[in-house]
């Protein structure tokens, strides 16, 4: 490895971990996502004998775990927002700058470092939370194995949408330059799209199956739920959050080699 | 050493730099004076490659400041109290800053030694005083060991003890051989500390001398300084029109 991209991950491993933004966020998170998704597993386990049919057929044993995935996907995507936004606000921007003249290895440093972060903690979040649902489910034997079809594709993507959300998160922040405009920016895009999509749906459904949400649900779920037109289908779901990735991060690193 | 050649920034229709050449030399003081807004901290940010000029170039130790593989360990720059992310402690901030250019840990506890910050190394910056801040910069710019330094503005909002010990750090560091380059509007700042100028105004250099020869046939440094600004609000009015190609 090149000395200067070495020093330059180096310097961006220390500052993720010397803030307290990045545990709150990553503890929120941890908590959430796996509090969130036992409370709904049990709940359903509670009720199982009083479902309707029709309910039962749809249950999604990957699924269920989720439910508190997206109180977590915030406290990743503003994770995101604010490792590179934070830098502009409070200033330090500047002797970033001065210490790794080069702004294509700052951001690219930042980008690596933000992404195996949140990939670890991601895919601990979704593995984890996808046992704990388990245990509880196997009482009732509706659990089902990381052998089953498309389980372990599921939770492992639930563990990337994680992880993507974030680099949305930093791509934006890094665009925006201010951590409550970057933010704000994704919170649109995550929440507010959807309703954009349903809102829409009388004309057509592609602006809801191309909205990031949508573009999650299916990745963290076994059954591709055919039956609900307004959802991507699993490929188009990948290129879709593929898209958005690769747009935020394109956008965020123009913004970022021009003068702070 | 710092070589400024033909260094100009427009944004937009307004010149803040404008043509300005100048050769910063090692083992001495050299202000850097002007009226605010004439053009100093623009200057000072294309030297670090933070502002991208629009035209001309500059080298520090004889290349431009992007190009510098371990840029502390070359030049340390002070730049206007801004800096460490007020969540972080003091010791982390230069952890990274050390981290970021390959420099040994141990060299963050020298630096916190030297500017006397030892005894609040662990504590967060948000609780830092403006002299503090000022302090944690210093350090910073210290950490590569590097041959020449830049200040920007570095006695702004600080009490007269601070003012002096920045003073007598930029004296010792230039009576170590390093190179110095410190910005001020503070005339009677610069009498004491300085022992080379450059005057700029307008973004145009007006002068470039030593302090004895600068002031003298007038009265005080100050006296000097205010006949060099007067006269070049002329000469740049006198290019604007010629920019323009008209005539007065």
């Amino acid at each position: 490895m090149p000395p200067a991209l070495r020093g330059a991950l180096a310097a961006e491993w220390i500052k993720l971990w010397s803030v307290r933004s990045t545990w709150l966020a990553l503890s929120f998170a941890l908590l959430s996502g796996v509090g969130l998704g036992l409370i709904d597993t049990v709940s359903v386990v509670r009720s199982w004998d009083t479902l309707p049919p029709a309910d039962r057929a749809a249950f999604d044993a990957a699924g269920s775990a989720f439910s508190g995935l997206p109180l977590a996907q915030l406290a990743f995507g503003v994770l995101g927002v604010l490792v590179v936004a934070g830098e502009y606000a409070t200033g330090s921007i500047i002797p970033t700058l001065t210490a790794v003249p080069r702004r294509g290895l700052v951001y690219l440093a930042k980008a690596a470092v933000l992404a195996g972060t949140t990939l670890v903690f991601g895919e601990t979040l979704a593995f984890g939370t996808f046992w704990l649902g388990q245990a509880v489910l196997a009482g009732h034997d509706l659990d089902a194995d990381l052998g089953d079809p498309g389980i372990l594709r599921a939770v492992s993507s639930a563990g990337l949408y994680l992880s993507v959300i974030a680099m949305i998160g930093f791509g934006l922040g890094a665009l925006a330059r201010q951590p409550a405009v970057g933010v704000a920016a994704l919170f649109a895009l995550v929440f507010l799209a959807y309703g954009v999509g349903r809102a829409l749906e009388g004309w057509s459904y592609l602006p809801s199956r191309l909205t990031l949400s949508n573009a999650g649900d299916v990745v963290g779920q076994v059954h591709a739920t055919a039956a609900k037109p307004r959802l991507p289908s699993l490929r188009l779901a990948y290129l879709t959050l593929a898209m958005y990735v690769t747009l935020a991060l394109g956008g965020g690193g123009w913004r970022t080699a021009r003068d702070a | 050493m710092i070589d400024v050649h033909r260094l100009t920034k427009r944004y937009g229709s307004r010149t803040a730099v404008d043509d300005l050449s100048f050769t910063v030399r090692p083992g001495r003081v050299t202000g850097f004076l002007g009226p605010n807004g004439a053009g100093k901290s623009t200057t000072i940010r294309m030297l670090l490659a933070l502002t991208t000029p629009s035209s001309g170039s500059a080298a520090v130790n004889g290349r431009p400041y992007r190009r510098l593989h371990t840029p502390l360990r070359e030049v340390g720059a002070v730049l206007d109290a801004a800096g460490a992310h007020g969540g972080r402690t003091a010791f982390r901030h230069l952890c990274w800053l050390a981290a970021s250019n390959g420099l040994p840990r141990r060299r963050a506890t020298e630096v916190l030694e030297r500017t006397g910050l030892t005894s609040v190394a662990g504590r967060r910056v948000s609780g830092f005083s403006l002299g503090m801040r000022q302090r944690l910069g210093i350090a910073a710019a210290l950490l590569g060991d590097p041959p020449t330094l830049i200040f920007d503005e570095p006695v702004n909002g600080l009490d007269p003890e601070g003012v002096r010990w920045i003073r007598s750090l930029m004296r010792a560091l230039a009576a170590e051989g390093r190179t110095v380059l410190v910005s001020s509007h503070l005339i009677s700042e610069m009498a004491l500390t300085a022992d080379h100028l450059l005057v700029i105004g307008a973004g145009r250099l007006l002068a470039d001398d030593g302090i004895v020869r600068l002031t003298r046939g007038h009265a005080s440094l100050e006296a000097a300084y205010f006949a060099l600004t007067a006269s070049t609000t002329q000469h740049r009015s006198d290019a604007d029109w010629a920019a323009e190609g008209r005539t007065p």
